[in-house]
């Protein structure tokens, strides 16, 4: 099995202090699990679409009972890819673990979309849960992580929405100041 | 965005990530959004940035996070997660 969730939040900014914000989202209050975000590639696609790929390091704590099969994990690495199209005023992005793939992927994809209208911006995310683990005699290791990273995934969502604006504020701020 | 900001994987590149980063949120804000031309003025930076990532990497023995990176084509299929189902319920939906 494989499970998934989606999600959609309207931020009440416009796209600038939005796209600004998601790429400087750490550090914020809510991100000390992350250690590290670098880029290490960027272009300019012929549409003119930016194109970004970074890695993210975040540290984390696996529950007790996958222990036995695996050991403790400190941390992972995380891809993220962005396009941004300046003129629709839209960003697709994508993150995905790039290590312990065989345990769990968990695959995000939000798309941000700017309401000329309403000066705000929507987004939509998909998020799928997979595990490649096989069935342990009676215990279904693959469906109980699944379950159990999804379950993580949406408790920590709050606190990654809850980051993300306290950034565009600042984003927001540093804007006003700039004028 | 201000004084806030990330760090790199290895603290030798922090310095040169930042220089980046602001070069970038600028050049992001008053070129590109507002569609003054592609030309990217940050690119000194970004090499001094790369290559030191790049070095650390190699270091560390991490290279084929580079490698792993570019890999992901996730956009090819529109930015949609492999293997998504064609039918999915508006909130929440289980797949087999």
């Amino acid at each position: 099995m494989v499970l998934y969730m989606k999600n959609k939040h309207t931020f009440q900014h416009d796209f600038e202090t939005v796209t600004l914000a998601y790429f400087n989202r750490y550090p914020n209050p809510y991100s000390k699990h992350v250690k590290s975000i670098d880029t290490v590639e960027k272009y300019i696609d012929l549409e003119g679409k930016l194109h970004q790929t970074k890695l993210i390091r975040k540290c984390g704590h696996l529950p007790n009972w996958v222990r036995p099969f695996l050991g403790t994990i400190s941390s992972s690495w995380i891809v993220e890819k962005t396009v941004v199209d300046p003129i629709s005023r839209t960003m697709q992005t994508y993150n995905c673990n790039l290590d312990y793939t065989k345990l769990l992927t968990v695959e995000e994809s939000t798309f941000y979309k700017y309401d000329f209208e309403k000066g705000v911006t929507h987004s939509t995310a998909t998020v799928s849960f997979r595990s490649r683990f096989k069935r342990f005699g009676a215990l279904n290791l693959k469906d109980k992580i699944e379950d159990w990273s999804k379950t993580r995934f949406t408790e920590h969502s709050q606190g990654s929405r809850m980051g993300l604006k306290i950034v565009m504020e600042r984003v927001r701020q540093k804007m006003a100041d700039r004028l | 965005m201000g004084n806030i900001m990330s760090t790199s994987f290895a603290p030798e590149c922090t310095e040169l990530k930042h220089k980046y980063d602001s070069c970038f949120n600028s050049w992001y804000s008053e070129k590109f959004l507002k569609g003054k031309g592609l030309h990217n003025e940050c690119e000194d930076f970004w090499q001094d940035y790369k290559k030191c990532i790049e070095v650390h990497m190699k270091k560390q023995g991490i290279e084929h996070l580079l490698d792993d990176a570019r890999k992901e084509a996730p956009f090819e299929n529109g930015g949609t997660p492999k293997g998504k189902p064609t039918q999915l319920s508006a909130k929440d939906s289980k797949a087999r």
